[in-house]
């Protein structure tokens, strides 16, 4: 366990209400991404080689603007977010090559490094990536932090379980799988962290309700990226 | 609508409590493989004792009709009611004795009431709450000034080894898959009982049901735990009664009781996150619980889960969780029925407590919830 939250009593009562909805939306995300195709093939044991490479080359589109819009967020976020700031910052540095290994693990699937470089994005991921954008263009972005707890919630809680099934059910060794076996074994770091920016940020409900509500876009937007993978 | 009030329960455990080490005489023993896999459940569940309908050949004097039918005998025989006033009994299992008609009327026909309406709750530990749920709402919309509800199971009876031998389930050592062995290792029998009316008893107190909520979640899980299909290589669940025939479904394992564990565990932070919606609609103060009343024991909620309560300061403090299933064993569709009966005995209630009952049901996701006020009668 990591160090008790800082918060003050002051905001502990809005820290959970938050909580309590980023919970939820998470426990609907996660139900609903079962029944998208390909999670469902990954859950039933039938995913196919050819199902794993689309879903990286896919996801490598989205993550190549990662740490680009939470820079964005973090140019924006004021002098009254000085600690969100520099919690944006190391976020971005800690994340801003990651579509290499997706590229790294697209080659050892079989595939080519031209052809997932010249890749475009799906309509799904256009629709998030235009939202983060968005969201972090305007003034003093905290909502953004729903975002990162959707996207961080993948990696600590699905990442570690899919990389090992795809590495089961399609025989590949650990040079092709690396980018979620990764994001599985560091993503419960960035959750501490990321429980630190809540405390920090939420000084009142609409704050709260922000975050929230960009958790429950971003959540919605991830799965029609993964939806629309069988649409390529 | 009518307020309504529990103010009678009973319970019915048959024969002496069995303590771990005397469970395979009633269940049997399959393989030294299965008791080992027997002794790590029983670590992790944290039983100590239980009881058995069952003789350790096998025998029994009991039906899940007549354990019922006991219980709600008892509850008539503690209430200050006449019999005749009670308009409705709904009854809750997991397995009736028979597959028709409904439990309901064994149960009837076993407790000595008057022609009476009726209700047959089937599902697993959730029907409790299904059936608390009718009577009340029979209740409170006046169709009736009393009603019971009874919740039981007899499922020792299917984990002889005779119901696992020579079929597809059995390993050829006698071993069991996980899913079939947990449950001989978890669930026992026993039957429960709340009388639910219009008003306090005049003695003693009384528990006035402030709300009652169930919801499934089966748009989002398959069965996980289950009973009367056999599991088919493409993962679907074939029912007994599609087989060529009865003896070739019970041959393929259609007639045991299967709990896919892994499912279980996926289902928690669903469970946990009904809690939270509960709260955010108003409806449970965490803070204004006296008694938790949860079927499921507090070590079994993985880290995990209690992080994430604490978080959304969800999380009910252990001096206010009220559990009996280190000794009474895990009853399934009776078990909540069996805490508030113990509860109620308990010596430790007083007026204007509140109590939280949390019943979640793994067969394909159901969250259940209830909230009760401790009352006093009027005639002190």
């Amino acid at each position: 366990m990591t160090a008790p939250i800082a918060m003050t009593t002051d905001n502990r009562v809005l820290v959970e209400a938050a909580y309590r909805g980023l919970a939820q939306t998470w426990i609907e995300f996660e139900s609903a991404l079962a029944q998208v195709p390909v999670v469902a093939r990954l859950l039933a044991g039938k995913l196919r080689l050819e199902d794993y490479r689309r879903l990286l080359f896919n996801l490598r589109q989205q993550v190549v603007e990662g740490s680009r819009w939470i820079s964005r967020a973090a140019s924006n976020l004021g002098p009254d977010h000085e600690e969100l700031r520099s919690l944006f910052v190391r976020h971005a540095v800690a994340e801003h090559r990651d579509y290499r290994l997706l590229e790294d693990n697209y080659v050892a699937a079989g595939g080519s490094a031209e052809e997932i470089r010249a890749g475009r994005m799906n309509i799904g991921s256009e629709a998030l990536s235009a939202f983060m954008y968005h969201a972090a263009s305007r003034p003093d972005p905290v909502g953004l932090l729903g975002a990162m707890y959707v996207i961080e919630g993948l990696g600590e809680r699905l990442a570690g379980p899919w990389s090992q099934a795809i590495r089961e059910q399609l025989g590949l060794g650990d040079e092709a799988v690396s980018f979620l076996a990764y994001h599985g074994a560091n993503d419960g770091d960035h959750l501490d962290m990321f429980d630190r920016a809540l405390a920090f940020a939420i000084a009142d409900r609409a704050t709260g309700d922000e975050i929230v509500r960009h958790a429950r876009i971003v959540a919605r937007l991830y799965r029609l990226q993964l939806e629309e993978i069988d649409h390529g | 609508m009518q307020p309504v009030y529990v103010t009678a329960t009973a319970q019915c455990l048959p024969g002496a409590p069995i303590a771990n080490d005397r469970m395979a005489d009633y269940i049997g023993r399959l393989s030294p493989e299965a008791e080992r896999f027997g002794r790590l459940t029983l670590r992790q569940n944290g039983i100590r004792s239980r009881h058995y309908a069952i003789r350790p050949d096998g025998s029994s004097d009991w039906t899940v009709a007549k354990l019922a039918g006991t219980a709600v005998r008892d509850l008539i025989a503690n209430a200050e009611i006449d019999p005749g006033a009670i308009g409705f009994l709904a009854s809750a299992t997991t397995q009736n004795d028979l597959m028709v008609p409904g439990l309901a009327s064994g149960v009837h026909a076993e407790s000595g009431l008057p022609p009476i309406e009726l209700a047959s709750l089937q599902s697993v530990c959730a029907s409790s709450m299904m059936a608390m749920k009718a009577a009340a709402l029979q209740v409170a919309a006046g169709e009736h000034r009393a009603a019971i509800a009874v919740g039981a199971e007899f499922s020792s009876r299917y984990f002889r080894p005779d119901f696992y031998r020579d079929t597809a389930t059995a390993k050829s050592d006698g071993t069991l898959p996980g899913d079939a062995e947990f449950l001989r290792w978890t669930l026992s029998d026993g039957a429960a009982s709340l009388l639910i009316e219009d008003r306090p008893a005049a003695h003693g107190l009384s528990l006035r049901i402030d709300w009652i909520s169930l919801r499934s979640f089966a748009d989002r899980f398959a069965p996980c735990m289950t009973g009367g299909g056999a599991r088919q290589p493409d993962g679907s669940l074939k029912p007994w009664s599609l087989h060529d025939s009865a003896t070739v479904a019970a041959a393929a394992g259609a007639f045991q009781l299967r709990q896919d564990v892994d499912a279980l565990y996926r289902m928690l932070p669903v469970w946990l996150g009904e809690f939270m919606r509960l709260v955010d609609a108003g409806r449970i103060d965490p803070g204004a619980v006296d008694w938790f009343l949860c079927h499921f024991s507090a070590h079994s909620l993985r880290e995990e889960m209690a992080r994430l309560a604490e978080r959304a300061g969800c999380m009910i403090p252990d001096e206010h969780w009220f559990t009996n299933i280190y000794d009474k064993g895990n009853v399934g569709a009776a078990a909540i029925f069996l805490l508030l009966d113990d509860l109620m005995r308990s010596g430790r209630l007083s007026p204007g407590q509140r109590i939280l009952c949390a019943v979640p049901e793994s067969g394909q996701c159901i969250m259940a919830y209830a909230a009760m006020t401790v009352v006093e009668g009027d005639s002190q």
